[in-house]
């Protein structure tokens, strides 16, 4: 049965993975790429590795990691109040007046990020914006609010939505390419991949990238495809505007290998994949940076899906984009 | 007890009609009467055993929201609120325009943004609606300027706490619809008028004198709460679980001293919990009432809700029934309250 992409990707954007804290994802992951693959397994550190051997050699990683940013319960506070640091980096601009889910030992506990109404503010509120120390969760719409505990884990509580053929969610950042693997691999059965390759559903991407880091060095990998998002419809000083609708884009700088790159490259425009360039003066920012380094050294490159509102809990992504990174995926597991 | 579908609807100040019609439709055969005036207000009449007086119970159906103010060229739409809604509670939500197009309101990623720009608050400039349009001309196709834009928020109830977008006012509308709900005759002659347009600036309310020429009227809110962690006590508004709060004064009115003092008299006689409003920021439509035409004794009974003014504020149930109960006991008093 071929998979409906828009579903696909609602459906993981939906489940709750902050670093760390993979495992529904995963499982989820699991359930659909395992048909698809030869074998299917976890490393030490919590990251999903699905393997189809190929049919000449080389062996071939596709990364694409499984957590998203999020929050862990720091304090409690009298009245059932809890306050909360963030696991990766988030804008508290993105937090007031959301609902929020606490993974508690008894169940999902309840909670609202508080704000303090227009009609009580003064001036000291509203020339700045509230740090995580000010930040708050009521917690008391909760049943099991009484159950949260310190370290226990938190989430923004959305439902993923469609805006005119484009989805809304939270942690599109990185479903979106989780997804795309998933797809790449049901277009396997068609296009017969050359080298082995390894389908990596990393851990931890949004705090230190061990996940990815782990099994790049496990598998003694040759080659390496990092599949993460990109800012999309967004103007950065000195920079290409990269665009949602319009293709994965493809990175060139350091952490990309040059000729790894071309062969994509060309790969891309023998088929007419859809693309676009993103230059990366430094660091990528994603798990190519590490993975590159790995072992003896990873012949890297980087395919990110255009996204908007990185890190907020209205990431969008066009699903588009995530069926033409999945066709360049496929092709590239050809590429001798 | 009406919140579910009342919170669900939508009807930014200006834009009642989705409001107006539920309420119409829910109770248009309970009462004597029922119209909709010139501005929109709905106003249901109960004749009463007596008749002596005229007594006018209001709620405001309009929430705060935003409006259309112009469509880019990137098919994004810039837009302004409508009535008081800081932008702290703006970024990252899903909004709906017309009653319809889903859009949503997000910021530029942390990572694409100064260190001063994080803890800077937004200017609405800085904010616009995406809703998956590329162009002006495709984004016109679905909406214009001059939408209204609501919030999405669906209602909750767990623990005894009710959360949900609108409270303000809709838990007074709501409270209205159960005193109806109640079918009892009373001494005086009852008015119940769903107001509009109270978030920009009592609008609604101000023609609703001239229409009825009432004795007293008595203004049911959802009003500001404060009491959280990050105020210390004393800076606390009302306290949710403590009961109705009652106004003393708000901004440019001071209650009526026999109604508001009648109003505690009927709280102790029957031992319900309620509670002052300690603060005096905010105003409500009592001031309207009590400064049109040859003026009206008002006075003002509120729900206590937290996140007031946000998509999603917080009431407590026992405040919810009180406050029904209270308004309730009142109008049994029939001719003797606040003589």
């Amino acid at each position: 049965m071929k998979l409906d992409v828009k579903e696909l990707i609602k459906e993981l954007s939906s489940l709750d993975g902050p670093s760390g804290y993979e495992k529904a994802v995963l499982e989820l992951i699991e359930k659909k790429i395992e048909p698809l693959v030869d074998r299917v397994w976890y490393n030490k550190v919590g990251t999903l590795i699905a393997e189809k051997k190929g049919t000449g050699s080389g062996r071939l990683g596709i990364f694409a990691h499984a957590d998203e940013v999020g929050y862990v319960v720091t304090k409690l506070e009298k009245g059932l109040f809890a306050r909360l640091e963030t696991i990766g980096g988030v804008d508290p601009k993105v937090i007031f007046a959301q609902r929020v889910k606490i993974y508690t030992a008894k169940g999902i506990a309840k909670g609202i990020v508080g704000v303090l109404p227009p009609h009580l503010q003064k001036e000291e509120h509203r020339s700045k914006v509230p740090s995580f120390d000010k930040i708050f969760v009521d917690l008391s719409c909760s049943e099991l609010g009484e159950y949260v505990s310190v370290g226990d884990i938190c989430v923004v509580d959305v439902k993923p939505v469609e805006l005119n053929g484009k989805l809304c969610g939270k942690a599109m950042d990185n479903r979106a390419g989780c997804a795309s693997l998933i797809l790449a691999a049901q277009l396997l059965r068609n296009i017969r991949n050359y080298q082995d390759v390894y389908f990596v559903f990393s851990s931890q991407e949004e705090v230190t990238g061990l996940g990815a880091v782990s099994i790049a060095y496990e598998l003694r990998l040759d080659r390496a495809i990092v599949v993460d998002v990109t800012h999309g419809d967004v103007k950065i000083p000195q920079f290409v505007q990269i665009k949602t609708g319009e293709g994965p884009a493809l990175c060139v700088g350091p952490v990309i290998d040059k000729e790894f790159y071309s062969k994509l490259y060309q790969t891309a425009q023998r088929n007419n994949v859809k693309i676009q360039i993103e230059p990366a003066p430094g660091r990528s920012g994603t798990d190519t940076d590490e993975v590159q380094l790995s072992g003896t050294g990873v012949r890297t490159t980087l395919v990110s899906i255009p996204l908007m509102y990185m890190h907020t809990p209205v990431e969008v992504v066009d699903p588009r984009d995530v069926e033409e990174t999945a066709r360049l995926l496929a092709l590239a597991t050809t590429i001798e | 007890m009406y919140l579910k579908e009342l919170t669900e609807l939508d009807g930014v100040s200006g834009n009642e009609q989705q409001v107006r019609e539920f309420i119409s439709d829910k109770i248009k055969d309970k009462v004597d009467e029922l119209k909709v005036d010139v501005l929109g207000n709905l106003i249901a009449y109960r004749k009463g055993t007596k008749g002596g007086r005229k007594i006018v119970l209001a709620a405001h159906m309009d929430e705060v929201g935003f409006m259309v103010t112009n469509i880019e060229d990137d098919g994004t739409l810039a837009f302004a609120p409508v009535g008081g809604v800081e932008t702290q509670v703006m970024v990252g939500k899903i909004v709906r325009i017309n009653g319809q197009t889903l859009g949503a309101i997000g910021y530029k990623a942390i990572h694409i943004q100064d260190k001063e720009q994080i803890l800077k608050p937004l200017s609405i400039d800085q904010l616009r609606v995406y809703i998956g349009a590329k162009s002006k001309e495709e984004a016109a196709r679905q909406v214009k300027i001059g939408d209204y834009v609501a919030f999405t928020t669906t209602f909750d109830q767990e623990n005894n706490r009710l959360t949900g977008k609108a409270f303000d006012d809709r838990a007074g509308c709501s409270v209205l619809m159960d005193i109806i709900d109640k079918i009892d005759r009373y001494e005086d002659d009852v008015y119940f008028a769903f107001l509009v347009q109270e978030e920009v600036g009592l609008r609604g309310s101000a023609v609703v004198v001239e229409q009825i020429h009432p004795d007293i009227a008595i203004v049911i809110e959802g009003t500001t709460a404060g009491d959280d962690p990050e105020l210390p006590e004393y800076q606390w508004a009302t306290h949710l679980g403590d009961g109705p709060a009652i106004t003393f004064m708000h901004r440019g009115y001071v209650v009526n001293k026999r109604v508001y003092e009648s109003i505690i008299e009927v709280a102790e006689k029957y031992s319900i919990a309620h509670q002052a409003k300690r603060r005096t920021a905010g105003g409500t439509d009592a001031a309207r009432f009590a400064r049109t035409g040859a003026g009206t004794a008002a006075a003002v009974v509120s729900v206590p809700s937290r996140y007031i003014h946000s998509p999603v504020s917080m009431i407590d149930l026992n405040d919810y029934n009180n406050t029904v109960l209270l308004l309730q006991k009142i109008l049994e008093q029939g001719e003797a309250f606040a003589r």
